[in-house]
């Protein structure tokens, strides 16, 4: 098995005028992982996010996906490499049902299309009937198969965050990027998500989530790392990081810590 | 020369800047183009003439122009805020252009209106006061100019003082900022957006009569490329943005000026540049001269 | 896995879903020889200026109804096929060759300005393309060598000449509705195979959430791009038609006017969808003219537009999304086939 890491972050920093959302963060992914951001609010964990898969240029500092380079790529030609992701607040194609949602995810996947949709031949077909295939089965993976027609608006909340999965899914991804999957979820339905992303990691999948639900945190992740103002400020395994006196401090304060 | 027609920009500018406002009003809280402004300002000139045939008699001069802006604004403001009741409201929730088709129904609807039951000709409109050129040296300039230049200046002062300084303006500004956040925090939202139709709606009628007295003759269709014009100056100053939709105005009103008494041909081709500037600036700086640009939140 | 590569499974019903349809275009296709030479006939004209407009919608929904881009100034494209033509078959081209030069020079001019412009969003596009759509017009207004100005092609002494092809000389109304008819139903086939193709869905995607289309690896840019150039084709092609039928271009044909009612027609038939674009235009491009005719002499004649102002606003506050909705394709789910 390969030690080199998936996703490589060197003194990543990213600046808005003033305000320096990530200061030279570095950390490393492995593949197979299930790694956890977390900090308080505003500490950079979904700008970091956003620097990864292309929203954001980042201002200084390397990203090295597979080894190769990928700061500053435009989302869509990050997607194709292999990673992808889902979205805080839910970003569905809402008046579209499920599987198209899916079949969406499969762009990356197939190829430029415009005369063989406009001859309906063969070839066509053929990629047609994969495209809905692979979809059925990320539907599947991720437990709403049985929703595929429906509209994805018309969805309920914990499986319209299943479904921005299974899109991520269909993209065909090595790492799997999460910004808070479990958000506004039961007990029961993050309990469930917890077991899918497990699923996802038996099938070779790397995981990157923001999870402010510890208990789901604590329960998943190989390893943590904690970012507070755009600096990380800890990493390791739940254990190590839940007893660290600086994650305690930002989380809690000063005084707590001690 | 030159001097004059600046100034002749200056005027025609400031009549842009007055409907500008509307729009920018209404886009800064709703994110929509209020299609209908610019009928809201057609009728706010017939109801300006109605008002000047039955009062400037009695009244006469300038009390008779201050009437016939009030009757004219107050009717403006109401039906800036049925339409809003009516055509909009109900569609808040509704996809984005759905609004815009039914303010384009809106808009086919009043001038109709006016076609059918008032009158489909062609009206004189009165200069309510005496007109006279005054000469300052070293220009001319007819003492009508003058008047509807301060008039603007004077109404975009009062909205300035409304939005900055009293209770509903700074529940306006929050609204525009976040309206969702504004209701949550107890802001009542209806009653802000039907202000600011209200406002705007007002000022589009003062824009009316003053476009009147500017051009001499109202009718049932004119309202559409003075609300053409001020759009755009209200996307070049930076839609959403107060300073930007008089700063687009004047720009607007001004280079249209220009372009008329300096370019060959001038007055066949000045609205072609006028949206040239418009387009050359967007593609510069894509959220206008004023505007920011909003980074969406993912 | 055999099975499915076999298939695009469909649960809708086989039954006689066509009949209504066929029923319809049987009576679409046979009504022109039937009212030709009674005092109906200027019904043939009246559809075949509602077959345009659908042609103009359904064109126009590639990048409003697909995609949502906010375009105001589709009818600057109908205009330059228009003219195009016109000046091309005064010079002697013939129909086909003409038509083609109208689609490329078209396709040509939205390619240059999508560029330019694409990267605005939402309504700075849309005033944009309004001043772009003004420009066309006014350019056409002014430019007298080119295009005669306001007096329009063509000119004293030369002509548009009427429609050759396979042989055949296209002079009546009727002979238009036909080859409108036929370019309609061609855009209806462009547009469901566009439609139903990882392309459409892509298109869908972007109108839907531009932001979550581009992360889920879609080149949003470039194919916000396509569609707008393919928008062009049916504009160009709509030009030529025209300016062949009425062997007479002016530019008062291509005013703002034009686009909003294209827009009208798209948004109260449904965004995107075919059948409730086609349902737009009959109603907002025939139903007005039909009751023109129907009201001529009468005092209700002038009444038409109020009345058309009120049911745009009535239709859309009471089927805010559309009359006809597009119905989202339906699949056949095996549910054993797909567990992992």
């Amino acid at each position: 098995m390969s030690t080199n890491p998936l996703l490589n972050i060197t003194a990543l920093s990213q600046s808005f005028g003033g305000l320096k959302a990530l200061d030279s963060v570095t950390m490393a992914i492995s593949p197979g992982e299930i790694v956890s951001l977390i900090g308080p609010n505003g500490a950079g964990k979904t700008t970091l996010f956003n620097v990864l898969t292309g929203v954001y240029k980042g201002t200084s500092g390397q990203i090295r996906f597979q080894e190769r380079p990928i700061r500053g790529l435009a989302p869509h030609q990050i997607v194709p490499l292999g990673m992808a992701r889902t979205f805080q607040n839910i970003r569905l194609f809402t008046n579209m049902t499920a599987l198209e949602n899916a079949m969406v995810g499969r762009h990356t996947q197939s190829k430029n299309d415009l005369l063989w949709s406009l001859l309906r031949n063969k070839t066509f077909y053929r990629q047609e009937t994969e495209i809905e295939i692979e979809a059925k089965k990320c539907l599947a993976t991720v437990g709403i198969l049985t929703s595929a027609n429906l509209i994805a608006r018309n969805l309920s909340y914990g499986d319209q965050r299943r479904l921005e999965i299974a899109r991520a899914l269909a993209t065909k991804p090595k790492l799997l990027i999460l910004d808070e999957p479990s958000a506004g979820m039961n007990p029961r339905e993050s309990q469930k998500l917890m077991e899918l992303i497990r699923h996802l990691k038996n099938q070779g999948l790397t995981i990157l989530l923001i999870e402010h639900h510890m208990r789901l945190v604590m329960g998943i992740s190989d390893r943590i790392i904690v970012l507070d103002h755009g600096v990380k400020i800890a990493e390791g395994t739940p254990q190590e990081v839940a007893h660290n006196t600086k994650v305690i401090e930002a989380y809690l304060g000063k005084n707590a810590a001690h | 020369m030159f001097i004059e027609q600046l100034f002749n920009g200056l005027v025609l500018g400031s009549i842009y800047s007055l409907i500008a406002l509307g729009y920018t009003l209404v886009y800064g809280i709703l994110m929509m183009i209020n299609f209908a402004h610019s009928e809201v300002l057609m009728v706010g000139a017939f109801v300006g003439l109605a008002a000047y045939t039955l009062l400037a008699p009695p009244a006469g001069g300038w009390v008779a122009l201050v009437l016939v802006l009030l009757v004219a604004m107050t009717a403006s403001g109401l039906l800036g805020i049925v339409i809003e009741k009516l055509a909009y409201r109900p569609l808040r929730q509704a996809a984005r252009l759905a609004p815009l088709i039914s303010a384009i129904g809106v808009s086919i609807i009043l001038s109709n209106a006016v076609f059918l039951w008032v009158s489909n000709q062609l009206l004189s409109f009165p200069k309510v006061v005496p007109e006279q050129s005054i000469s300052l040296g070293f220009m001319k300039i007819g003492s009508l100019q003058i008047l509807i230049f301060f008039t603007s200046l004077i109404l975009m002062a009062v909205l300035h003082f409304m939005v900055q300084k009293t209770k509903m303006g700074k529940a306006m500004r929050a609204c525009a900022d976040d309206l969702t956040t504004s209701g949550l925090m107890g802001i009542d939202v209806n009653k802000v957006i039907a202000f600011t139709f209200l406002i705007g709606g007002a000022l589009a009628g003062a824009a009316g009569v003053l476009n009147g007295m500017y051009y001499g003759s109202i009718k049932y269709n004119l309202g559409f490329l003075p609300g053409v014009k001020a759009f755009t100056a209200a996307v070049l100053g930076g839609i959403g943005n107060i300073a930007g939709a008089v700063l687009g105005g004047f720009l607007l009103g001004i280079l249209e000026v220009m372009a008329a008494g300096y370019l060959p041909n001038g007055s066949q081709w000045k609205d072609v540049f006028a949206f040239v500037v418009l387009i050359g600036v967007l593609l510069i700086r894509p959220s206008g001269i004023l505007g920011e640009r909003i980074a969406e939140k993912i | 896995m055999n099975f499915f590569n076999s298939q695009l499974s469909t649960l809708n019903p086989q039954l006689p879903k066509w009949l209504p349809l066929g029923l319809l275009l049987a009576v679409l296709l046979i009504f022109p020889i039937i009212i030709e030479g009674t005092s109906y006939a200027y019904l043939s004209r009246m559809a075949g200026l509602v077959g345009l407009y659908a042609l103009l919608a359904l064109g126009l929904n590639f990048t409003l109804g697909y995609v949502g881009l906010f375009d105001l100034g589709y009818i600057a494209f109908y205009a330059i096929g228009a003219y195009t033509a016109a000046i091309l078959s005064i010079n002697g081209y013939s129909f086909l060759a003409s038509t083609f030069a109208a689609i490329v020079v078209s396709v040509f001019v939205r390619l240059l300005v999508g560029v330019t412009i694409l990267r605005l969003r939402g309504d700075y596009l849309a005033i944009v393309t309004m001043g772009f759509g003004e420009i066309t017009r006014i350019v056409f207004n002014n430019w007298d060598s080119l295009t005669n100005g306001p007096k329009g092609l063509p000119s004293v002494g030369e002509s548009i000449r009427p429609v050759k092809i396979l042989g055949m000389t296209l002079v009546t109304n009727t002979h238009y509705y036909y080859l409108i008819a036929a370019s309609v139903i061609l855009t209806i086939l462009v547009s469901q195979r566009l439609e139903n193709s990882r392309l459409g869905r892509a298109w869908v995607a972007i109108r839907e959430d531009e932001v979550a289309a581009e992360l889920t690896g879609l080149a949003v840019a470039r194919l916000k791009l396509g569609a707008f150039v393919i928008s062009a084709v049916f504009a160009g092609l709509a030009g030529s038609i025209f300016a062949h039928w009425e062997r007479f271009v002016t530019p008062e044909s291509f005013v703002f006017w034009e686009s909003i009612l294209l827009i009208s027609m798209i948004v109260t038939g449904g965004m995107g969808s075919i059948r409730g674009v086609i349902l737009g235009a009959v109603l907002l491009g025939g139903v007005p003219q039909l009751l023109q005719a129907a009201l001529v002499g009468s005092r209700f004649i002038d009444y038409r537009y109020f009345f058309f102002g009120l049911v745009l606003v009535l239709a859309v506050l009471f089927r805010p999304q559309g009359l006809w909705p597009s119905k989202r394709r339906q699949v056949e789910i095996l549910e054993t086939e797909y567990v992992n």
